[in-house]
């Protein structure tokens, strides 16, 4: 059995807004999200800004953020799924709904972890559940319960590469017939003391404080480090047969999808992209596509010194001469690296712009790197008409995912 | 619910490796070597990865290495056809990495952020990023045994470990590998991972391991055509998930593991999270016990997963 395999709904939580209509809106216009954190004081530490979500206009509040804006992705996947057609809990009536989610760390919390070592426990008013830290499967119980997904869950923990695994795997496990429809994508928010500290001590992090708007720089000469995101994206998937008998709305095809180990460094990629080549061959493989095919690649793009030549050296090893035909863009350059959700709210990016004719500009590109040498989609928003999408996400400690999907104009 | 027959198929997967190194537990074991030090060392492609290293990295290191030389596997063969699909435990901030963060970070027994941006930024060792981060162990693994095949990883327990067992065995029967290395890695003895549990309505097992264990598998065809020795064979497996609210419910940890209709304590291994039955089965086999191995568990995160191995 192989079903092909549609995405009917789309939740998103992200520093660019919640709403899809807004979200797309502000990606074209190239509106970046970056700005002093706030989340905490930051003001004695190397970075102290980030693409922050608006968390205080959630409808649930959470200590641990990533569990709040999980929850808010995932209403809203399925609300939108059920905003045309019937309602997916009464097409799918039975055990038949599976949840495949990306997710961060359980990072704790340092007041708690200072308590924790001055007390030696949580004080009453605390919630035993939260103290200290959050395990983050927490947050995909409550998702199941909520939905009553019941199917075994899928958690993903690949770091940078997580969401786009959990869309994959959901993917080949609609496919191949194990599940009639799930949510996938993932939630992540390390906009922490912890968080933003350890990627300060490794320097992975711009530290262009006075102009934040500025900061997140893919394949730009002048790029110094990812600006830190937070966020989650959340979809609906089912069989295109199953979306149409009970009248969905269809965004777009998942059509492939692959991942692969680097096997090289534990911070800097393979020097020629061999793990990131390997994810999207497979990919592409996996959708039963040729290079020539791809009209556009939201790339993982991180405005690092390390990722932005090595992914546009395997995107020129797998494209060859159809590079000059490809648009290649990077979201993380206006809501920041979103971490373990990045993948998804990045494919959420791409899907809703190719679905109006567009794709996104990358905004920060003023003198582009010679060593990234293809088409960013600097500034602009540009009209689109292809077909068939790529979508790259690369995680530190060389786990590589990469996702093919169609998009009919 | 997934509920797995391999019973009958022409080309049953089969284990052709184990490996599993405990540590931590009071009663002995006939395989685990629960008195081995965590000697990573002569594993490591290169001896300066070491210190980038924690616990859980290199129990995963260790079992898989053990697992990868029993199979007796080389790395060409490894490269781009053998996937890793594991679990890892909750995750293990080392306090010795912590405390000294949190003690300059606290003004009149409370956490001060001027503090922390300074003195206590200073304590952090850049090496904590490396050595927390979830996904370390199957990077350590991927590394040091030239693994680019594909990968499933996830956390934190038993159940997981049972859904990472499905997608490899997916993999094998869908041609996407030539063999899978499935395993876990559990840092139980840290201080984060013991409050955790210590939070929880219903307590496990006392005793508490630290545990790495991976298991090879293959379709036996492949087995054969590469002369492999087939220590046992996957009959079933089934995976059950019952959603719950952690905030309001947890149920109790249950496990039991029968080895040719001898039931074995359970409580006589330890709580091994995500490792026990790739432990259970390494234990079997080394012990020479032959039948068939039964595991079966229902967790405290809604699985109840089982499984039947015949023992070669």
């Amino acid at each position: 059995m192989s079903a092909r395999v549609v995405i009917t709904g789309i939740g998103i939580v992200t520093p660019l807004g919640n709403d899809i209509e807004g979200f797309r809106g502000r990606l074209l216009e190239g509106t970046s999200a970056a700005g002093p954190i706030t989340v905490f004081d930051a003001a004695a530490l190397p970075t102290r800004i980030a693409a922050e979500v608006n968390a205080a206009a959630l409808p649930v509040q959470t200590k641990d953020r990533k569990i709040a804006f999980g929850l808010v992705a995932a209403r809203a996947a399925v609300e939108d799924a059920n905003s045309a057609g019937v309602a997916l809990a009464k097409h799918y009536a039975g055990d038949s709904g599976g949840l495949s989610l990306g997710i961060g760390l359980e990072l704790f919390s340092m007041p708690d972890m200072v308590s924790y070592l001055v007390k030696g426990n949580a004080s009453d008013e605390e919630n035993p559940l939260t103290f200290l830290q959050t395990p983050s499967d927490m947050c995909i119980h409550i998702i199941c319960k909520e939905h009553e997904l019941r199917q075994p869950p899928l958690t993903h923990i690949s770091a940078c590469a997580a969401s786009t695994d959990a869309i994959g795997a959901a993917f080949h496990l609609i496919r191949d017939g194990r599940r009639a429809w799930m949510l996938a994508g993932g939630t992540d928010s390390m906009i922490n003391p912890m968080g933003v500290a350890g990627f300060c001590k490794i320097n992975a992090m711009t530290r262009r404080n006075d102009a934040p708007q500025k900061a997140s720089r893919p394949f730009d000469r002048d790029r110094d480090g990812f600006l830190l995101g937070e966020g989650a994206g959340i979809f609906a998937m089912e069989s295109l047969k199953n979306a149409r008998t009970r009248g969905a709305r269809v965004y777009a095809e998942v059509a492939g999808y692959g991942n692969s180990f680097d096997a090289h460094g534990i911070s800097e990629p393979h020097p020629e992209g061999e793990g990131a080549l390997l994810a999207m061959q497979r990919a592409l493989d996996d959708a039963r596509i040729r290079p020539e095919q791809i009209s556009h690649i939201n790339a993982h793009g991180t405005g690092t010194t390390k990722n932005d030549p090595v992914e546009t050296h395997a995107v020129r090893r797998l494209l060859g001469a159809h590079a000059k035909n490809v648009t290649v863009n990077s979201t993380k350059s206006m809501v920041g690296h979103l971490i373990s959700a990045s993948g998804a709210v990045e494919l959420a990016a791409m899907i809703t712009c190719a679905k109006s004719g567009w794709v996104h500009p990358t905004i920060n590109l003023e003198n582009q790197d010679p060593a990234c040498d293809l088409d960013y989609v600097p500034g602009k928003a540009r009209k689109t008409s292809g077909e068939y999408f790529l979508k790259n996400s690369f995680g530190f400690g060389g786990q590589n995912a990469a996702l093919v999907v169609r998009i009919p104009a | 619910m997934d509920t797995r027959t391999e019973t009958g198929i022409p080309d049953p997967i089969v284990v052709t490796g184990l490996g599993s190194i405990v540590r931590g537990l009071t009663a002995p074991m006939p395989s685990a070597d629960a008195d081995t030090a965590l000697d990573v060392g002569p594993w490591l492609k290169s001896r300066k990865m070491r210190k980038f290293m924690g616990k859980q990295d290199m129990l995963a290191t260790i079992a898989a290495g053990l697992a990868i030389r029993d199979a007796r596997l080389e790395e060409a063969w490894l490269k781009e056809r053998t996937g890793v699909y594991m679990s890892v435990g909750y995750i293990p901030f080392e306090r010795s990495d912590i405390e000294p963060i949190a003690r300059a970070s606290t003004k009149e027994g409370r956490f001060s952020m001027d503090l922390f941006s300074t003195a206590g930024f200073e304590q952090a060792n850049p090496l904590l990023t490396f050595r927390c981060l979830p996904n370390m162990p199957i990077f350590h693994v991927s590394l040091n045994y030239g693994i680019c095949g594909p990968y499933f990883v996830t956390y934190p327990g038993v159940g997981q470990f049972y859904v990472a067992l499905e997608q490899a065995v997916t993999a094998l029967r869908n041609g996407e590998v030539d063999a899978a290395l499935v395993g876990a890695a559990a840092d139980q003895a840290n201080f984060l991972v013991r409050h955790h549990f210590a939070r929880l309505p219903h307590s496990v097992n006392t005793v508490f391991a630290d545990a790495g264990a991976f298991i090879c598998l293959e379709k036996r065809s492949t087995a054969e055509s590469r002369s492999a020795t087939v220590k046992a064979e996957l009959l079933d497996y089934a995976v059950h998930y019952e959603p719950f609210d952690p905030r309001e419910s947890v149920v109790p940890f249950q496990e039991e593991i029968n080895v040719s209709g001898k039931r074995k304590p359970a409580d006589a291994m330890g709580y091994l999270g995500p490792t026990s039955l790739p432990v259970s089965l390494d234990c079997a086999h080394s012990a020479g016990e032959g039948g068939e191995l039964q595991h079966s568990t229902q967790t405290m995160d809604g699985f109840r997963t089982a499984s039947r191995w015949r023992l070669s």
